[in-house]
């Protein structure tokens, strides 16, 4: 499947995220077309992504909250003032001259990333994802971002359990 | 030093008298463990001998037979499960080899039994899964869930968990006999470094350079499962080196020294030198002005009580995350016509040392990288950075190597922030006096960003968050590779250097067969010859190999034996992208 930045956009993973960036209540603005079950399907396959799969959360943690290290400075996705469509984008591409890999396989490959190939990228050439992915995690990933993390304030005790899936040690301290 | 001396009465009594408790026929003794060498057939200790050397006297595997190396066991060891920022456990582990049963940890710490004997199945005996809660260890480990190895000590097997736990269990069933939490992760602390037993002792150390630790090493009493001492390797307040931490606001307190690699001995000495990590934070010398002793450093102990004989240290206020943790070689070699012991060691700042073992005293030293830009070389007299000045407070060594507050972007400096030479293992021929340094070549950017305080000191940052002050960067058209040196261990002068396609994870052998192996990210296990480094052999398992090789025989015939499994702590290279993870053991005969 291509990957341009239109026939993304088209997508029906676009419509879902949009619905849930202008109604700041996942679901409401598509669920004429999209039952919100299979909303909630798709956020929870884009964590399981966020969380092993790309392992987001290595760099930008379980929360979004971003962090330093042998990951670079990946920045807060709780505060993100990128649109679906450009976090999508930077999923897809990466952010040249960072530590953001891209995770599209053919990213660089002709000019489907900001309209330059690997040669044309040099020495601000994105790195290699942990794995790549395709389009529908793309998808997924971003609306699950937008559904959990985007906007929200600090992390909480029943946000951490929800991502962790049991009440593990590490959610101890944001218990109130 | 601040340590904990309850039972040090007891534990000095134990010291004097343990060697002297007979035990059974096939029980680890210390007197054994001392003699590893005189048990080619079996591989006891970690680094094969005390003195650290992974060289085997075997040579039924020759440069005349090697083409003969093949395949003959393979067993799936497991642990590929995720865990808190990690998608899979990994493989690094050192296996020991005892009469034919071999004992092994995958990264989650499971250990397992090997009935070897058969020399066509790999036959596990039992398995020990010490229920790591791995969401909570694994998001305080800086760079993997890893576990290096296991002890044998009289009919126990030793093990440690990434959780912070230390396991005596039965050698013979499997039951855990008793366990002791020593690290703690709720501060950012875990253990992966295999123990060092010393007569009753077990000796390990905390990881978690990246997450705001004070570092320590630990002693155990192994009869009791107490502690005996534990010795911080950063110095509180009043002690020694506490004076190299000029901030006024106590950043020793988390001021790094992680320990995450088993250290060597020393007999005649008795003493054990121990590798020491980074500072913390990592990338900002202007939050801990001074030069932050004992991170980034060698330390000589005493292991009966952990009192510090002396210190070396590589890279006085350290501003790249060049942590020292990796193995300090002990060789006994004339220099200029007197018989010297030296304690050596191929750092990750990318020179090799010679250090006299009685003081620390620098005997030589030089570059064995590549690249490196960071200084322009040894002072001959001291072994310290050219640019090192003691005057100074914050050290530039060569200017822009590093991030500073005015100048958060640092230039491209080699070597690559993690070395160099990291914990895969190097190995000594004693017969041909060669020092096989395994290491990776390339260079890579710091970022820095600066360290608020933590909420103990009245900041912002918290127990288990990183605390790093910046992050390293990997320019795309730098790509990192490998090599495998053979060295003067003396003078590390380069007598023979081979080229690698990868990063070297794995670390090195090295027989009287006259070869060297090591493995490969790719899959292969190589062996060299000893004096040319020319290839002599070489066969892919299928999948990345990051743990060090060994070598073994039952009944007479020899064996090589490597585990194969993951060790990504950056993105697989897109060459390697599409190869599977794998968890196994593979074992090899003529």
């Amino acid at each position: 499947m291509k990957w341009g930045r239109g026939r993304f956009a088209r997508g029906a993973g676009y419509i879902l995220v949009a619905s849930v960036v202008c109604s700041g209540v996942f679901s409401v603005g598509a669920q004429a077309q999209t039952p919100a079950a299979e909303d909630a399907r798709t956020i929870e396959f884009g964590k399981e992504i966020f969380k092993t799969k790309a392992r987001c959360q290595y760099c930008h943690k379980w929360d979004g909250t971003g962090d330093q290290g042998y990951g670079g400075n990946a920045l807060s996705l709780r505060k993100t003032q990128l649109t679906p469509d450009q976090l999508a984008m930077t999923v897809k591409c990466g952010r040249p001259a960072t530590e953001m890999p891209f995770h599209d396989k053919f990213a660089y490959t002709d000019r489907r990333c900001y309209g330059m190939t690997r040669e044309q990228a040099g020495g601000s050439m994105p790195p290699e994802p942990n794995q790549y992915l395709q389009a529908g995690e793309i998808n997924a990933v971003v609306a699950y971002v937008f559904a959990k993390v985007v906007g929200r304030g600090d992390p909480d005790y029943d946000e951490c359990v929800d991502f962790w899936g049991k009440d593990t040690r590490q959610c101890e301290p944001l218990k109130k | 030093m601040s340590k904990h001396r309850s039972g040090g009465v007891i534990a000095a009594a134990l010291w004097a008298t343990s060697a002297m408790v007979p035990a059974l026929a096939a029980d680890m003794t210390f007197e054994r463990a001392l003699n590893a060498d005189k048990e080619p057939q079996n591989w006891l200790l970690h680094h094969k001998n005390f003195q650290g050397h992974r060289y085997s006297t075997l040579n039924e595997i020759n440069a005349a037979s090697v083409g003969k190396l093949h395949l003959t066991q393979v067993l799936a060891l497991g642990g590929l499960e995720s865990g808190g920022r990690y998608a899979n456990g990994n493989l690094e582990a050192t296996p020991i080899v005892d009469d034919g049963m071999m004992y092994v940890p995958n990264g989650w710490g499971e250990v397992y039994a090997i009935d070897l004997t058969s020399g066509r199945k790999a036959d596990i005996k039992w398995k020990m899964d010490p229920g790591i809660d791995r969401a909570w260890a694994g998001d305080v480990a800086c760079c993997g869930v890893n576990n290096r190895g296991v002890a044998l000590w009289k009919d126990k097997v030793i093990s440690i968990s990434l959780d912070g736990r230390m396991f005596a269990i039965n050698r013979a069933t499997g039951e855990v006999v008793w366990e002791r939490k020593i690290a703690d992760p709720a501060l950012g602390e875990t253990i992966t470094a295999a123990p060092l037993i010393l007569r009753d002792l077990a000796i390990t150390g905390s990881a978690g350079g990246e997450f705001g630790i004070r570092g320590w090493i630990d002693a155990t009493d192994l009869n009791t499962g107490k502690q005996v001492w534990r010795t911080y390797t950063i110095p509180g307040k009043g002690e020694p080196g506490n004076e190299t931490w000029k901030d006024g606001k106590d950043h020793w307190m988390h001021g790094g020294g992680s320990v995450w690699v088993t250290a060597t001995y020393d007999s005649s000495a008795d003493t054990f030198y121990q590798g020491i990590g980074n500072a913390g934070p990592d990338y900002d010398p202007e939050y801990r002005p001074g030069d932050n002793k004992w991170a980034a450093s060698v330390l000589a102990l005493s292991p009966a009580d952990g009192k510090i004989k002396w210190g070396f240290q590589y890279t006085p206020n350290d501003p790249y995350d060049f942590d020292e943790i990796s193995e300090h070689p002990i060789i006994d070699v004339a220099v200029n016509g007197s018989q010297r012991k030296l304690v050596t060691h191929a750092a990750r700042n990318g020179f090799y040392y010679s250090l006299d073992a009685v003081n620390g005293s620098f005997v030589g030293g030089r570059q064995y990288v590549d690249r490196l830009t960071w200084s322009k070389g040894l002072d001959p007299k001291t072994g310290k950075p050219l640019e090192y000045d003691p005057t100074l407070d914050v050290q530039p060594y060569v200017v822009n190597s590093h991030p500073t507050r005015a100048n958060p972007k640092g230039a491209l400096k080699c070597p690559v922030t993690s070395g160099g030479k990291n914990w895969e293992p190097a190995a000594y021929n004693p017969d041909l006096n060669l020092m096989y340094v395994p290491s990776a070549e390339g260079c890579n950017m710091l970022e820095g960003k600066p360290q608020p305080d933590f909420v103990d000191q009245g900041g912002t940052a918290k127990p288990r968050d990183r605390f790093t002050a910046g992050s390293a960067n990997y320019p795309a058209d730098e790509p990192l590779y490998g090599s495998l040196s053979a060295l003067d261990p003396v003078t590390g002068e380069i007598k023979s250097k081979v080229k690698l396609q990868w990063p070297n994870w794995s670390g090195v052998l090295a027989t009287a067969g006259g070869l060297v192996f090591t493995g490969h990210m790719d899959g292969e296990i190589t062996a060299y010859d000893s004096k040319t480094l020319k290839e002599a052999w070489s066969f892919n398992v299928g999948c990345g190999i990051m743990a060090p090789p060994i070598t073994y025989a039952i009944n007479g015939k020899q064996y090589l034996a490597v585990l194969a499994g993951p060790h990504w702590l950056r993105p697989k290279p897109a060459a390697l992208k599409d190869q599977g993870a794998c968890s196994m053991l593979n074992v090899f005969t003529l």
